[in-house]
């Protein structure tokens, strides 16, 4: 089960439940909270000793990395293991960008989501592999990832992972034929060291995102052989309680991030090559890296942004790619609202959790084409009249389509009420109520998710709304309240018309032509652009300007794991200009996004 | 070059705070039923029982008209008000506190007040800025057994949107003790603790070898601790005490000596439903369960979930319509009308009542010690709001069930009207033998309590 801990904001028609994200807000810090910082990355730049020799412990110096000091040494200071990972600094200073003294430092610690932990699994054990439930996520601003950069785990957390991946290997090694599926060598003998370790530091490799330490792949086949020499116990079973110990490790568990100073860049922060393999594999696939892109970062060849660009082309073509774009419209469209909606069932008796799955899936499939398979306008889905139905959907929309239970591309009506992004059911049945719906919500969907634009919350004091519509009056009129008080109108003239161009589908995600009896009104204007049902606003968002600034902002959030700030303006307004001039083609948005200073850097540049 | 925080300062503290108030990393050992003495009564050491905590939290709020007891008083000078009726039978138990108001703005409805009732403080980055309460009587009572923390379990899995979140249980800022949502999955890990009968059996020889595993993950820990800041190390630490409490676990598993009744809730409740609905039930699986471990001194904390804050989900299991309590009745958004929606949420108050019966009835009628485990026990009961259509904060749902060992006065109606609703959880910290001499923060902060409520 996918749960979250704050759902992304439902604000109903009433003053309960207002849309803002309770206090995470302020993650997107303004300059005088900047200000406030301390952050001493400056001091990088004039390091002269050994990194990491003072007594605090040290994130961006870390033992081992291979950090550069200005002085052209390359200072290593012993730890319990180094990391065989290449510095990604020459010892030659230069005068490149350095970031801001009081840009915000980065989160480096990210806990996986459990999307990306049940990939992960997944990608290391086998497609088949048992997944149990783990800790819920926590969506921040949108997004888990950016909740993951906090999160904490609790102990029963911890103990559900232990129990998850306890399944997961025990059936993954359940046989001789599974484990070779999943270890590069079978040990046939529990004398047999040498393959254990190989074996077990190339799954590790994979699980840690990095090369593991001696020590590291030491004390994981210690465990295997030890186990494995047990009375009773078996070479498999051995390799079963390693590979369960990878598994529950916090390096594989949360993303380590830390990057290391770059000479050749002023001493700024730049990930290590073993970290951009972490980052694109979690940004573009929602996972682990394989071991094409872990290889690729032991040359070295993340270090630029045409490595990068190369192994990201790579990876978007690969089928891997779709589960982030899920992952991505999950967040970002609020599924997790449709998982829990209700729907009065005497009111709309079709309305099923089949179709409400289904639904989701619609979504998901309509995305994944623009991106990745057309790949297309991504603002074409906005007017767009290409979806995916099955048997069930087709009957539930009114379309005629052969039925089967798989899906299948179709385009609905040419000039029909049904269009775009709005006309999916799963939008339209998110943000409803169980017997009504409610403009105020769907319209402040679509200011937070498609415009990029924050409502701030009601004022103190309103009162509910009457229990139910009053004879003869549309739910257009009855809000006119919203429109009629200052203090009111100024926020929900942003909502309501958005809402009440949507109209014309009811909560259930189904076409109507009225609403309590009388013929409806779903005209409006959004930034001076006028419209008349959801298939002409489709096309007024499309061509708002804010709409493809939103689309490279939320992107960027969710693959930087964090909120922009100011520091991040100058990367937005290049990837948003390439966005546009690419024909606003959202792969190539996810290229030019992972080979981009601001993602291949801890810290921005300066303004 | 040293990491700061990118936090508000308050998490940093806070973090601090609950490495000083002790994350343990040493493995203390459980205590045992063998270790008590002849009558049971106390330890054999002549140290006394322990008391044990319950946070049991139901969303939505109340009717205060409704809530509210008709006299104040002790004993027979009080009634049971109607949506308190359920809980007559442990009335003895009970002390109803009225008038209490919440101190902190409400910025965030079913947020802002559910977090004071919790914590004493205002909603912070992180959901919230403090410990719950129930956390922090498990420092003070909850060392050494087998779950320090606490055992969290929920009945509804849907969410209150954007209120404060699935989990009423926190350790901190960004840390948060979700509820389990199964009675079967609670009983298979509390099965492992319980006595076989008859001779000792040698251990299962797969819980050495997950005690190994779990020492190859702690080494892990410790070696990626050391290249992290300071903020990313206390998240580590704290994933540390969850291993930590595996390992605890294991051990008591290795020797299981509980004797209590283990209700198998697949035997008892077959019919109790799907995890994540809200039936009375499944409520009462939960209730069997957790008077075994509180009984068996697998824990001394819990946290029942009952619904969280503005839970959206329906109570159908009450005869209530199969749509969102929290809009149709609590904000009587229904289309059937006031007067139907604010009879069935007055249903859903008494409903969530009678599962709060349920629980205290079922420790009233667990022997502990010289008495029952309701004699031993404190169970804090609250909502995440008072007067659910406007989202009053005033005459706030607080309630305090249990003797606490003899430190709790009970069986009255107190009212104190426009007091600090954070006295109620603070008063109940100190019953519990907690020192801090203050509890909460900014507006939400008191540092006396309601003496009414202490012996």
């Amino acid at each position: 089960m996918k749960t979250r801990i704050f759902s992304p904001r439902r604000a109903a028609d009433n003053a309960c439940c207002p849309r803002s994200r309770i206090a995470k807000r302020k993650r997107a810090s303004t300059p005088s909270t900047l200000a406030a910082y301390t952050a001493i990355v400056s001091l990088l730049g004039a390091c002269t000793g050994t990194v990491g020799s003072g007594t605090q412990p040290s994130s961006a110096s870390s033992p081992g990395e291979g950090a550069s000091a200005s002085t052209g040494s390359v200072a290593v200071s012993g730890g319990s293991g180094a990391m065989s990972d290449s510095s990604s600094g020459s010892s030659t200073p230069s005068s490149g960008p350095s970031a801001p003294t009081d840009a915000p430092p980065a989160a480096s610690l990210r806990l996986l989501t459990s999307a990306q932990f049940a990939n992960s699994v997944q990608d290391l054990l086998g497609a088949a592999a048992p997944l149990g439930p783990v800790q819920p996520d926590e969506v921040v601003d949108d997004f888990a990832q950016v909740g993951a950069a906090s999160l904490v785990v609790s102990p029963a957390g911890v103990a559900l992972y232990e129990t998850a991946t306890g399944t997961a290997t025990a059936w993954a090694f359940a046989d001789a034929t599974h484990a070779a599926a999943v270890l590069s060598c079978v040990p046939q003998a529990v004398t047999d060291v040498a393959c254990f370790s190989s074996g077990l530091a190339a799954f590790g490799r994979r699980a840690f995102r990095r090369a593991l330490t001696t020590d590291e792949t030491s004390r994981f086949a210690t465990l295997a052989t030890t186990i494995a020499s047990q009375t009773g116990a078996t070479v498999l079973m051995g390799l079963q309680h390693a590979v369960w110990a990878i598994l529950q490790s916090p390096s594989f568990l949360y993303r380590v991030e830390l990057g290391a100073p770059s000479a050749a860049d002023g001493g700024r922060l730049k990930y290590t090559s073993y970290e951009m393999s972490s980052r694109l594999a979690s940004a573009l696939w929602n996972s682990v890296p394989d071991d094409t892109l872990l290889d690729a970062a032991a040359a070295n060849q993340l270090d630029t942004p045409d490595g990068v660009t190369t192994q990201a082309q790579r990876m978007l073509a690969d089928p891997r790619a779709a589960r982030a774009v899920v992952a991505f419209v999950d967040d970002l469209y609020g599924m997790s609202n449709l998982e829990e909606a209700t729907k009065d069932p005497t009111m709309f008796p079709t309305w099923t959790p089949t179709i409400q799955a289904e639904m989701k899936q619609e979504l998901e499939l309509r995305v994944v084409d623009v991106v990745l398979t057309e790949p297309g306008d991504f603002l074409s889905l906005y007017d767009g009249t290409t979806t995916f139905v099955n048997g069930d959907l087709a009957t539930y929309y009114g379309l005629t389509s052969a039925a089967t239970t798989s899906f299948g591309k179709v385009q609905l009506p040419a000039g029909g009420p049904r269009a775009g992004l709005l006309g999916a059911g799963a939008i339209l049945a998110a943000y409803g109520l169980p017997q009504r719906t409610s403009p105020t919500t769907r319209g402040k969907f679509v200011n937070d998710a498609i415009l990029c634009r924050s409502i701030p919350p009601p004022p103190p004091g309103v009162p509910p709304l009457p229990p139910s519509l009053a004879p003869n009056t549309t739910l257009r009129e009855q809000l006119v309240a919203h429109r009629a008080a200052p203090q009111c109108a100024s926020c929900h003239s942003i909502m309501d018309p958005i809402g009440f161009g949507m109209e014309y589908f009811n909560t259930a995600g189904l076409y109507r032509t009225t609403d309590n009896g009388q013929p409806i009104d779903a005209t409006g204007t959004l930034d001076g652009a006028s419209f008349n049902g959801l298939a002409q606003l489709g096309t007024v968002l499309r061509k708002d300007a804010n709409s493809a600034p939103c689309v490279v902002t939320k992107n960027y959030t969710n693959a930087q794991g964090r909120a922009p700030t100011d520091w991040d303006t100058a990367a937005l307004n290049a990837l948003t200009a390439q966005f546009t001039a690419s024909g606003n083609r959202a792969d190539k948005l996810l290229v030019n996004l992972v080979s981009s200073d601001a993602f291949r850097f801890v810290q921005p540049s300066q303004l | 070059m040293s990491r700061i925080s990118r936090s508000v300062l308050p998490r940093r503290m806070f973090l601090r705070g609950v490495l000083a108030g002790g994350i343990s990393v040493a493995v203390p050992l459980p205590r045992l039923f063998g270790m008590l003495n002849g009558n049971g009564t106390a330890y054999a050491s002549g140290s006394p029982l322990p008391i044990r905590f319950g946070l049991w939290f139901f969303g939505n709020g109340i009717i205060p008209d409704r809530w509210v007891p008709s006299t104040t008083g002790i004993g027979d000078a009080w009634t049971l008000s109607e949506q308190l009726a359920p809980l007559q039978e442990v009335k003895p138990y009970l002390s109803v506190l009225t008038g209490f108001s919440i101190p902190i703005a409400n910025v965030a409805p079913h947020a802002s007040m559910p977090a004071c009732a919790l914590t004493g403080a205002q909603v912070g980055p992180g959901n919230v800025q403090l410990p719950s309460i129930d956390q922090l009587v498990a420092k003070v009572v909850g060392t050494g057994t087998p779950f320090p923390t606490g055992l969290h379990v929920g009945l509804s899995n849907v969410s209150g949107a954007t209120s404060l979140g699935l989990a009423v249980s926190f350790a901190g800022p960004n840390a948060p003790n979700n509820p389990n949502y199964s009675p079967a999955a609670l009983f298979q890990n509390l099965m492992q603790f319980k006595s076989t009968g008859g001779a000792p059996q040698p251990p299962d020889p797969e819980l050495l070898r997950r005690s190994m595993v779990l020492d190859a993950v702690a080494a892990d820990v410790q070696s990626l601790r050391a290249r992290l800041g300071t903020a990313d190390q206390q998240r580590l630490d704290l994933h540390l005490s969850g291993l930590n409490q595996l390992q605890q676990q294991i051990s008591a598993a290795e020797a299981p000596m509980a004797t209590g009744t283990l209700v198998n809730p697949d035997t008892a409740y077959p019919n109790r439903g799907a995890d994540g609905t809200i039936t009375r039930m499944r409520g009462q699986a939960f209730s069997d369960l957790l008077v075994f471990a509180l009984s068996s001194d697998l824990t001394r904390v819990f946290s029942y979930n009952f619904s969280c804050p503005a839970c959206h989900g329906n109570y159908t299991d009450c005869g209530l319509d199969p749509t969102t309590f929290h809009e149709d009745y609590g904000h009587r958004l229904s289309p059937k009308g006031l007067t139907y929606a604010t009879a069935g949420f007055n249903t859903g108050v008494r409903f969530a009542m009678s599962n709060l019966a349920d629980t205290l009835v079922r420790m009233q009628n667990t022997p502990d010690g010289t008495g029952n485990l309701l004699d031993n026990s404190c169970v804090y009961a609250t909502s995440c709001v008072a007067e659910s259509q406007t989202h009053g904060g005033t005459d706030y749902p607080l309630l305090v069930a249990g003797k606490a060992g003899g430190k709790l006065l009970t069986n009255q109606h107190v009212r104190i009207v426009d007091e600090n609703v954070s006295k109620v959880p603070f008063t109940v910290l100190t019953a519990m033998g907690g020192t801090a001499t203050s509890f909460g923060l900014a507006q939400g902060q008191v540092s006396s309590t309601v003496s009414e409520l202490l012996s």
